[in-house]
């Protein structure tokens, strides 16, 4: 298949993710608007960053003066995430030249990268993830357009009931990848005892992401080595 | 109402550092790819992330939000249907708080 027809099926299978993403993507505009943020500047932040977590995150603390420091700390720490899916691409963006792979990687999307693990092998994995990711990119900021134009409507609402929308939509794309991935289970399931454990004695929420990353990725190397020998 | 130029500084702060995650991992994941017994390893990362997160945001969570997870995970467990879990553990959360918040679970 080539890379225009991967991108097509990319564009194609973002359906569901697109009806998600435009959901946060209202909850972004409403929230922004909330925050004080101009409408313009929420679409630039929308269209340029293209991500959610990163944009939530952000507007915690939005307040003037503009604590730079901390805003930029907060958005690497929800980003890192996007560090190890970056990597679990490497081996499937192969045959594309590095400028082309450099610039496309701005699209780069969880639900593109989990879901692409689940198509055949003569799927281009780059066009696929770019053609998801161009849907969602469209998804986002005409969502945003329409939170903030109907944010009005939402003043004094209590929209807390939906602050857990997050973990519910990152559970869908874990359930994808948990059912499509061809690799073993055990360094995703060490991860999440760990991160339990880590919880419970009382570990700052970023250090259990690392922690519990690098205790999975531990247990992935010891079982490939265990595996070999 | 926000001064602009500090406002377009740390948009642009954002977008270069959401972008420097995903080119950072890339290039690490260049670096190392020759290394024939890691391919299962990185194709098991965004896994790793997904349940560091997860599992966390799931303990501290109201029953509401647990009951709303459980009828994600089930419904993606046997449908597939990324719309349907996703509009029903949306449905459960609304409902739920409402219906709890008067007993003092939610």
């Amino acid at each position: 298949m080539t890379t225009y027809q991967s991108l097509l099926l990319g564009l194609r299978s973002s359906g569901a993710y697109f009806l998600s993403t435009f959901l946060f993507g209202v909850m972004f505009g409403i929230a922004a608007s909330a925050s004080g943020v101009e409408n313009w500047q929420a679409l630039l932040m929308s269209a340029s960053v293209f991500s959610a977590s990163a944009q939530f995150a952000s507007l915690e603390f939005w307040q003037s003066p503009l604590p730079l420091g901390t805003i930029a700390l907060s958005v690497f720490l929800v980003s890192s995430r996007n560090i190890l899916l970056a990597m679990s691409m490497t081996h499937h963006f192969d045959g594309h030249s590095l400028g082309r792979r450099i610039i496309w990687l701005f699209i780069l999307n969880d639900p593109g990268v989990v879901t692409s693990f689940r198509m055949d092998e003569w799927v281009d994995r780059l066009g696929y993830v770019t053609g998801y990711g161009i849907a969602l990119m469209a998804s986002w900021v005409l969502s945003t357009a329409l939170g903030l134009s109907v944010a009005g409507l939402f003043d004094g609402a209590d929209l807390s009931s939906l602050d857990f929308a997050g973990p519910l939509v990152m559970a869908t794309m874990m359930m994808l990848f948990a059912k499509g991935s061809k690799s073993s289970p055990t360094p995703w399931i060490v991860s999440g005892i760990a991160a339990l454990i880590l919880f419970e004695v009382g570990t700052p929420n970023y250090l259990i992401l690392m922690l519990s990353v690098v205790i999975g990725i531990a247990a992935a190397i010891i079982r490939e080595k265990t595996r070999h020998v | 109402m926000y001064e602009q130029y500090p406002v377009l500084v740390t948009i642009a702060m954002m977008s270069a550092i959401v972008y420097a995650t995903r080119l950072g991992g890339y290039l690490v994941g260049l670096k190392i790819r020759h290394i024939g017994w890691l391919r299962p390893i990185l194709e098991a990362f965004p896994g790793c992330a997904f349940m560091a997160i997860l599992v966390p945001a799931v303990r501290q969570g109201s029953p509401t939000e647990i009951i709303a997870i459980l009828c994600v995970i089930g419904l993606m467990w046997k449908t597939d249907n990324v719309v349907m879990a996703t509009v029903a553990g949306m449905a459960v959360l609304v409902l739920g708080e409402t219906t709890l918040s008067g007993t003092g679970l939610g």
